[in-house]
């Protein structure tokens, strides 16, 4: 189990810089979540394949807060818990909708000048 | 905003707490997959990542965390040049050095430059000058009170015109008994005024006093107040009788106030109403002193001038010449760039100031390469250091601002001793400098010595070196970092590069190269300069100076119904004469008085044409007149035959002396003792000569008589019974200049209406006329040359020294198979010398080209004098030499197992 799952790791994708913050936005569209919870949700609904570095969550959570995009308050998880529970703000919304436009335009782009390469 | 940056939005602990319940959630799910309680928690971590770095990362997202940062700099800085004592102290030395001497240069710079004016708005004020184009000569411009009073109503250029009149130079003046003679300026009565200097005591002169009807004032210098009046505050408001008028005394100047006219003591108002005074040839020029209006050019000023004067012209064609253009020039430029009347060379103070600018400049740039130097020198050896600390996971600005921090404690620390250097030198110069600069002539005296007494540390000046010297620390401090940046860290972490400095070796070579240049530039300049001093104080003048005082009757023209040269001529004057010398002879110290015609080493050099009687061969000499104590009192040597004896002078018998000039180009290899010489066209100074023929005597070693710096002219000295002379020369036991006061009474004592033009020191006229300029150039250039052979040394040993440290390894490698220590030695003396060599070559051709600048300062060997520059170029080579050997010596030492391992 122990090596299946460091395998799995390795096999993972690194993050590209600058998609944590997105990927973090996106995961709250669907409510307060603490930190653990944000690293799981987007391990599981990238099928596995993104690999989430847990400590490395937390810096840009502290950036998110700072920039006023998520709000931030003490609750307790489901297992009861003490967790700090993250919720989206107003201006995180906007945030979240203009970098997912920017993101999916530079997706297409990307894809566009790998399939002609490929060609 | 405020909120924004003091505001801690959460402290580390609820960070931490949140990191906890993160790895206690994550625990939790492991343990319900199924995972041991112990393996769950190592995995959580795991999975984690490094809770330090994080906390750190959160620590340091807090704004105020740079300063922590620069503290923590700060310390670590300290003690890696703490560790190193040896180098910071050289740095700092070095750009100590560098600021303190360029700032010193600078601040005479910009004290004799830009602030020698005591005066209102300096910068506006101008003088008229007129160029005579038939002579070809250029000077300030002298009108008649006519001309005066025209350009005062016609112009448009000036805000305000005044004028003085110096001509006359010297008036007797008395107080009841009491005797004295100043040199006086006489001014219009708006001219104080205009030039906004209050008095230091009482009142300067007023416009008021300018009318006629006025009662007479007059104002005296600080000088004049110290030495004739002892600076008694109480000889305000007392009554003198000045060249005749009775006058007032309501004022006394401040120490620094030189103006309207070269060497003026007292001022007293010009009436404008009175007719012109007359002078040699009707009138006494007025000079004048404008200040421009508010954005007036020069150009502009000078042509509105020119018009003026060339329609003054039409109407008197007499007083001005027959081709000429008037302008203005800055009064800066006038006083700074005026000639010193009778040097031969000019004391042009200006090229001189610049000179001095350029020297500092250069010692600026030698200690800036210096510190490049050292700095590169140690950045090499700390490539290594950093490339670890980056491996460790120091940021490239971490890094960066790591070395720059490091760099201003270097540059703040030579900033305070640079200051505190400079101040002293100031200090010394202050010392040093007025009695140099008093000899400047007329420069002298226009600026005053005591210019220097004001003489700061000059703020901008200071902050311009400050600023070059740190700009090139910080350059130079970043060095090292260059290769972190570029992330090249394999060569260094693996020792595979031990030439971290072989990029930089060129780079310090070159530097190394530049350093040899500049200061050869600088020595060279500095001993043309104390050569030139040297040749001219050591010129044989053939007579000895030493305290011997001159006194020389000087009564400004119509003083007396008869010429001086008349009066001494008949009976009474000759009685008078004597009666003088016998007094004098009787002060205490005085031992010994010789009545005769000249400034001894400046005259006389022209006259009549003199033959042996019947002879063809004619020869120009110049006519001493003098008495029988002339050879002892300036103790010259006699040749042949005997010196004029006392009933000779007595009987006024045409017996004379000549010069060994003179006695060789007349009678060749005979002997002239009995001969007869013919002065054609005699003119002595009562009636018409009754015989021009002389009887021979003797013959004397020559002495300069057309100035120190010429060779000895044909001379002749006849009795002043039978020539002219009406001069004193006093030998004296102690120095003459405090015998000044006693010698003038004595004068007085048995002609109370002689003017006495000069009574000072023999020694101080040819200071001030002779050695006063490469004196001034050398007091100021020396020091800068020391100081920079003082940094070449500092700059060749660090590089020698590195470049050995660098070749410790193959010194090793050389040593273990065999090489003897003598080969070591001279590889590594060899080494510096080619950088020297090469340094040399350039710095001995720059000087080729550049000492041209000052020629004008050089006298009795031309300005590619081969002895100077090989002198400095051997100077050069032995000390580079001398810096290269101690870490040649180093390296020979080297045990070659220690050498081995050495990386």
């Amino acid at each position: 189990m122990s090596t299946q799952s460091k395998n799995d790791e390795q096999e993972r994708l690194k993050l590209l810089q600058g998609t944590l913050d997105l990927l973090i936005l996106r995961t709250l569209i669907l409510g307060s979540q603490h930190g653990q919870g944000i690293a799981h949700a987007i391990q599981q609904t990238s099928d596995e394949e993104l690999l989430v570095e847990h400590g490395a969550l937390y810096p840009a959570l502290q950036r998110l807060e700072e920039r006023g995009w998520i709000s931030a308050k003490w609750g307790v998880s489901t297992n009861n818990r003490k967790a700090r529970f993250y919720s989206l703000t107003s201006a995180g919304r906007k945030q979240l909708a203009a970098e997912t436009t920017k993101w999916n335009r530079f997706a297409a782009a990307i894809g566009r000048i790998l399939e002609s390469e490929g060609s | 905003m405020f909120e924004k940056i003091f505001r801690r939005k959460r402290n580390s602990a609820d960070f931490a707490a949140e990191i906890q319940a993160h790895i206690q959630l994550e625990e939790d799910r492991l343990r319900e997959q199924g995972l041991s309680a112990e393996e769950a928690h190592n995995r959580a971590y795991r999975t984690f990542g490094n809770v330090t770095h994080v906390q750190e990362r959160f620590y340091e997202s807090h704004r105020w965390i740079w300063f922590d940062h620069l503290w923590q700099d700060f310390r670590f800085a300290a003690r890696m040049l703490h560790k190193s004592p040896g180098f910071t102290a050289v740095a700092v030395l070095t750009l100590a050095l560098g600021i303190g001497a360029s700032t010193v240069g600078f601040s005479i710079f910009y004290n004799l430059m830009f602030n020698a004016f005591a005066a209102k708005d300096a910068s506006r004020l101008v003088v008229p000058t007129m160029h005579d184009a038939d002579a070809g000569s250029t000077g300030a411009l002298g009108l008649s009170l006519e001309d005066f009073e025209e350009i005062r109503k016609q112009n448009n250029v000036f805000e305000h015109v005044v004028g003085y009149v110096t001509w006359g130079g010297l008036v007797l003046a008395n107080q009841g008994p009491h005797m004295y003679q100043f040199f006086v300026s006489r001014v219009t009565s708006d001219a104080f005024d205009f030039y906004g200097v209050p008095a230091l005591l009482g009142r300067s002169i007023e416009p008021a006093d300018g009318n006629p009807k006025a009662p007479g004032v007059f104002v005296i210098s600080y000088d004049t107040w110290k030495s004739d009046f002892d600076g008694d505050p109480k000889i305000l408001g007392e009554n003198f009788v000045v060249d005749g008028e009775p006058r007032t005394l309501v004022g006394v100047m401040p120490p620094r106030f030189h103006a309207f006219g070269p060497n003026e003591q007292i001022w007293v108002p010009l009436d404008l109403s009175q007719a012109a005074p007359n002078g040699p040839d009707g009138h006494f020029p007025v000079f004048l002193l404008a200040r421009l209006k508010r954005g007036v050019s020069l150009q502009s000023a000078s042509a509105n001038l020119n018009v003026i004067e060339h329609r003054l012209a039409l109407v008197r064609p007499k007083d001005f010449p027959k081709h000429f253009r008037a302008g203005v020039e800055t009064a800066e430029d006038v006083l700074i760039g005026w000639q010193a009347p009778g040097a031969s060379f000019h004391s042009d103070l200006k090229h001189l100031l610049y000179d001095l600018l350029a020297a500092v400049m250069m010692l600026l740039l030698i200690a800036c390469s210096n510190v490049a130097n050292l700095l590169l020198a140690r950045a090499s050896t700390r490539e290594k250091e950093l490339a670890v600390r980056s491996a460790l996971g120091a940021s490239r600005r971490r890094i960066i601002r790591q070395l720059l921090v490091e760099s201003s404690i270097l540059a703040i620390a030579a900033c305070f001793v640079g200051c505190a250097l400079a101040w002293c030198g100031l200090k010394l110069i202050v010392a040093f400098l007025p009695h140099v600069f008093a000899g400047l002539g007329s420069l002298g005296a226009a600026i005053g010595p005591e210019a220097f007494l004001g003489l700061g540390l000059n703020v901008p000046v200071l902050l311009f070196a400050l600023g070059i010297t740190l700009l090139t620390v910080l350059i130079c401090g970043l060095a090292p970092a260059v290769h972190v940046v570029r992330a090249d860290l394999q060569p260094q972490l693996t020792g595979a590069s031990k030439s971290g400095g072989a990029a930089h070796g060129k780079l310090r070579s070159a530097l190394v190269i530049s350093e040899v240049t500049l200061s050869i530039v600088l020595l060279v300049g500095a001993g043309l300069l104390m050569r030139t001093l040297f040749l001219l104080t050591h010129v044989d003048l053939g007579f000895n100076p030493k305290n011997v005082m001159m006194v020389i009757f000087l009564p400004p023209p119509g003083h007396a119904q008869v010429s001086p040269a008349q009066k001494f001529a008949s009976p009474q004057g000759l009685a008078i004469l004597r009666g003088i010398a016998d007094h004098m002879r009787a002060l205490p110290g005085v031992t010994d008085v010789s009545i005769q015609d000249t400034i001894p080493g400046y005259g006389p050099d022209r006259g009549p044409q003199v033959t042996i009687p019947g002879g063809t061969h004619t020869v120009e000499v110049g006519l001493l007149g003098c008495d029988e104590n002339f050879l002892d009192t300036l103790q010259m040597q006699l040749l042949q035959g005997h010196w004029l004896s006392s009933e000779e002078v007595q009987q006024a018998a045409h017996d004379i002396v000549l010069n060994q000039k003179l006695a060789r180009d007349l009678f060749g290899s005979k002997s002239p003792l009995g001969q007869q010489v013919q002065v054609k066209s005699f003119q002595p100074p009562i009636g018409a000569a009754q015989d021009t023929n002389f009887q021979v005597v003797g013959v004397v070693a020559d002495i300069r008589n057309s100035s120190p710096q010429k060779p000895p002219t044909p001379l002749i000295f006849l009795p002043y019974t039978v020539g002219d002379g009406r001069f004193f020369l006093l030998k004296t036991a102690m120095n003459p200049l405090s015998l000044v006061r006693s010698v003038r009474d004595a004068v007085w004592s048995v002609d109370r209406d002689e003017v006495i033009g000069y009574s000072s020191p023999l020694e101080e006229f040819l200071q001030k006329f002779t050695y006063a300029t490469p004196e001034f150039g050398l007091t100021l250039s020396g020091p800068l040359a020391a100081i920079a052979l003082l940094l070449v040394i500092a700059g060749i040993f660090s590089v020698m020294a590195y470049n050995v440290a660098l070749r410790t390894h193959e010194i090793g490698i050389r040593m273990a198979l065999g090489a003897q220590e003598d080969n070591i030695l001279r590889m590594i003396l060899l080494r510096g010398l080619r950088l020297v060599a090469v340094g040399v070559i350039l710095g001995v051709a720059a000087s080729l080209m550049l000492t041209r600048f000052i020629t004008s300062q050089i006298w009795g060997i031309s300005a590619t004098d081969p002895v100077t520059f090989v002198g400095v170029a051997i100077l050069m080579i032995i000390v580079a030499l001398t810096a290269c050997y101690i870490p040649a010596r180093r390296a020979t030492r080297v045990d070659p197992m220690v050498a081995l391992r050495h990386e």
